[in-house]
């Protein structure tokens, strides 16, 4: 077998030296001493280190001779087989014997010295990973940095440096400060959602909570629950952990107990208001007076079980000044001055149905609703812009008008005047007096002209009798004012100053003024008005028709009560609000975005997290 | 003490035992136990405390969690100071070691208590997702350290990482014998795979083993194995050139999945202390 074995060497400047020579020996030896095939001056050759032989089929073999390993192929190895066509690569000291064959030549074997590789550690370096990512310290202070500037600096400037206003509810300013929705721990309300972009509305001064000043520069015309020393002083003592809680955050100058954000907790998602459950009013009502001896209503904690009896505000005594609050336990008597039998009115048997089926205006017996109807919205507000005070004060009915309800039947006309019939006007004694006195006092006019008694025959043979009214001596003014008279079928008469005159008519608008009411919630599919109201047992005006606190336990129960079709759970906000004590709790007054429908997708995930 | 045998023996015992005691079970779990115990009444309190109106951040008891978090994760990023300082005694850095691990763990607890479960696009939850990305790439991180250096070692072959480099070099210089006779593209071929640096490829080819763009797979694919003499012979190398690189792509690989959560875990640290710092200061200016 034969051997060429190649030697590369390069000149000092750079040239190649190529020596070939050829062995024929079927193996060879590498090593540092001289009497080797291939000898190699290297230090860190052995003196005799490699055997080359001949392996069987084409292969080669080597194999260590000293025992020190060899490189081949970049791995160290003792012994190793090399296919020659192939090609392996020997490496001794700083020598690289390249082992080749070409087709139908000798085994090749070219010898390089290679430069020491100064740079091998560093390549070791390129294992790591840190050499195909940014360092984690540059990576680490630019997120750092980021976050710092924009998520807290950007914020803290631009809010140091607005233009404060003292109050925004139009959102005029909003936008002032930058970045700082960053902040939000969660949407607003749906009552102030306008505000989501304008932070600094509320949070006005750094580090200080939201104050209840802040609050009412927009909500200025909120009711007060109480004044404030006595709102505190009727709050029932705080637990030991509450009163360490507010200790530290009113040091830390959150508003107390009774600022507005202590009930009214922001960010909790574009919810809307929610009334406040019964424990809410329990905690103070239901031992009030033990803290407000002077207090004027009773506890109250669970309409079942623990409700004042109703106080109705009304007219106590003829031509009061002013009407009266007195409980149903005490038998109330109402003196409105006016003269009406409801029981009469709403039989569906009386003369007074019939009368009602006889004329067209009716037609059939009367009805609640005949004489008592609903406020129409501009006759309110007529009655509002006049007497002052809110829609609230002026109940849900509105007062019943003699001209319109009464007259039908009883009639103030008193005089004809050619084809016209003249009505007493209504409403004052001294019109009253001036029309009774231009009344025709000449005799009565016969209705048709035929005979007038049986015994004047005529040729028509026909009779009639005038059962016209006795007018002039009915309604003679002497006689109008008294209880026989025509004012006295619905008024008392009276003498003022030594005239005659008639006790003036007292009927408040409403007479449940301290908690709401709700008409329309009680229509024909809950009740009759006689439900309630029993006009069909009342023969006297002096019955104060307002249903008890007992009435209304037929349906309402407190609030854990069990829902039934009879029973109707009620917690206090149905008919109180907490700032409007005689209003219920009513958010549907307010404008709101989410007071419309309830299909907004705002509004149906409010009611999902609920 | 040392100066009575017994004891120093004992204690020399205690230490040489403990020393082969992994942070994990350090002290038959005592930290583990410590943070199972918190996570539970953090539980429990969060359970039977009555916040109004809702739990969240801001009652006292948020309050609460969120003081023991901040002091929490505070303390744990402190390991990376205390790693630096080769100290003696009580504070022994496998205590450390397994606290920060246990301890972080029970903070996924306690983080999410304190957020009352309130996740929006702002601050404080950039700052509860920052924990979060932090304790699972902590996670992550000791379940690599405990199961990939096993598949490390055994994909080395008895090799260094510098015999790797080596062999691909040898094997380098005889193509570049071999390609001699090899046309113009062949050769272009040849010279595009010797080229191409070993640790060609970014942090995602090494975390994936993927390395579309490798030149010596496309030489090996347009170089006939049955062709000339010289074309079978360059393809035995270079196919032996790919399967060098393929070992130290493994190794490239199991180094990359064991050391990237690193780069997750520190940078997410310093991240999270900046916004844990926005965090607190944006709640008490706008309080």
């Amino acid at each position: 077998m034969a051997f060429l074995i190649r030697t590369i060497d390069f000149t000092a400047a750079g040239r190649e030296i190529v020596r070939d020579r050829t062995i024929e020996q079927s193996e060879l030896t590498i090593g540092r001493a001289a009497e080797n095939d291939i000898h190699l001056p290297d230090l860190a050759v052995e003196q005799r280190h490699v055997r080359l032989f001949e392996a069987g089929d084409g292969m080669l073999g080597a194999e260590s001779i000293g025992g020190l390993g060899f490189g081949i192929n970049g791995r160290t190895e003792k012994s190793a087989s090399i296919d020659p066509s192939v090609g392996a690569e020997l490496a001794l000291g700083s020598a690289r014997l390249v082992i080749s064959r070409e087709a139908g030549a000798p085994v090749q074997i070219t010898i390089k010295q290679v430069e020491k590789d100064e740079g091998a550690a560093d390549a070791l370096v390129g294992f790591e990973l840190a050499s195909a990512l940014p360092s984690k310290r540059t990576m680490a202070w630019t997120f750092a940095a980021l976050i710092l500037v924009l998520l807290l600096s950007v914020p803290i400037v631009t809010h140091l440096t607005r233009d404060p206003v003292e109050n925004d509810p139009e959102n005029l300013t909003k936008g002032q400060v930058a970045l700082d929705s960053t902040w939000s721990t969660g949407e607003l309300s749906l009552a102030h959602h306008e505000l989501e972009e304008n932070c600094e509305a509320c949070h006005v001064t750094p580090f200080v909570s939201v104050q209840d000043e802040t609050c009412l520069t927009c909500h200025e015309e909120l009711g007060e629950h109480a004044e404030m020393p006595r709102l505190a002083n009727g709050m029932p003592p705080l637990s030991t952990g509450d009163a360490i809680q507010w200790n530290i955050a009113q040091t830390l100058g959150k508003e107390g107990p009774l600022g507005c954000v202590s009930c009214h907790s922001e960010h909790e998602g574009p919810i809307k208001l929610e009334a406040s459950d019964q424990q809410f009013c329990a905690d103070c009502h239901t031992d009030l007076d033990a803290r407000l001896t002077d207090v004027s209503f009773g506890n109250a904690a669970d309409f079942g079980d623990k409700h004042p009896q109703f106080r109705p505000q009304f007219f106590t005594a003829y031509s009061a000044d002013k009407p009266k609050r007195i409980s149903f336990s005490n038998k109330p008597v109402e003196r409105s001055g006016l003269i009406f039998p409801h029981d009469v009115h709403v039989d569906e048997n009386s003369g007074v149905a019939r009368m009602a089926i006889s004329l067209d205006q009716y037609g059939e017996p009367l009805e609640c609703s005949d004489c008592h109807s609903e406020w129409s919205d501009e006759a309110l507000i007529v009655k509002v812009t006049e007497q002052g005070g809110k829609p609230s004060d002026f109940g849900d009915f509105a007062p019943v008008n003699m001209e319109e309800s009464c007259e039908a039947c009883h009639s103030l006309v008193f005089d004809r005047a050619g084809p016209n019939f003249r009505n007493l006007r209504h409403g004052d004694v001294d019109d009253l007096m001036a029309d009774l006195a231009t009344m025709n006092r000449g005799p009565r006019q016969p209705v048709t002209a035929v005979r007038d008694r049986p015994g004047h025959f005529g040729r028509g043979g026909r009779y009639s009798v005038n059962f016209g009214r006795p007018m002039s001596a009915y309604i003679a003014v002497n006689r109008a004012l008294e209880k026989t008279g025509v004012c006295g079928e619905c008024h008392i008469p009276t003498t003022t100053n030594g005239r005659r005159d008639l006790i003036p008519v007292n009927l408040p608008h409403r007479f449940l003024m301290k908690g709401a009411f709700n008409h329309a919630a009680h229509d024909d599919d809950v009740a009759e008005c006689v439900d309630c109201h029993a006009t069909d047992t009342s023969d006297e005006a002096s019955d104060l028709l307002i249903p008890d606190l007992d009435s209304c336990r037929d349906c309402h129960l407190g609030e854990s009560a069990v829902e039934t079709e009879e029973i109707v759970p009620s917690s206090c906000a149905m008919c109180h609000g907490y700032h409007t004590p005689t209003a219920p709790w009513r958010p549907e007054d307010h404008d709101l975005p989410g007071n419309g429908g309830n299909d907004t997708v705002a509004a149906i995930l409010s009611s999902l997290r609920r | 003490m040392a100066s009575i045998p017994g004891n120093r023996y004992a204690q020399d015992e205690k230490r040489r035992s403990a020393d082969h005691v992994s942070f994990l079970k350090h002290k038959r779990f005592r930290y583990l136990w410590v943070a199972l115990i918190l996570s539970l009444l953090s539980i429990v309190g969060y359970a039977f405390i009555d916040q109004e109106p809702r739990p969240n951040g801001g009652s006292w008891y948020g309050y609460t969690l969120g003081t023991i978090g901040l002091l929490l994760i505070v303390w744990l990023s402190l390991l990376g100071v205390r790693k630096r300082k080769i100290t003696e005694g009580q504070w022994s850095l496998k205590a450390w070691t397994s606290a920060h691990v246990y301890l972080g763990l029970a903070l996924i607890v306690i983080g999410t208590l304190h957020t009352g479960f309130q996740i929006g696009w702002n601050v404080h939850t950039l700052a509860y997702v920052l924990m979060l990305i932090v304790i699972i790439s902590g996670i992550y991180g000791v379940y690599t350290y405990a199961t990939l250096p096993s598949s490390l070692s055994s994909n080395r072959k008895e090799m260094t990482r510098a015999q790797m480099l080596e062999a691909l070099t040898a094997l380098d210089r005889q193509l570049e014998a071999a390609a001699q006779p090899l046309d113009r593209e062949q050769s272009d071929l040849v010279i595009d795979a010797l080229g191409q640096d070993v640790f060609y490829g970014g942090a995602l080819a090494r975390l994936t083993g993927a390395y579309p763009g490798c030149k010596t797979k496309r030489a090996l694919k347009r170089i006939d194995p049955n062709g000339s003499e010289a074309e079978a012979r360059v393809h035995t190398l270079l196919s032996k050139r790919s399967d060098q690189l393929a070992q130290i792509r493994r190794h490239l690989r199991i180094r990359a999945l064991l050391e990237v959560w690193l780069f997750i875990h520190i940078p997410a640290t310093i991240a999270l202390l900046a916004a844990l710092l926005a965090h607190v200061v944006s709640v008490f200016y706008y309080w």
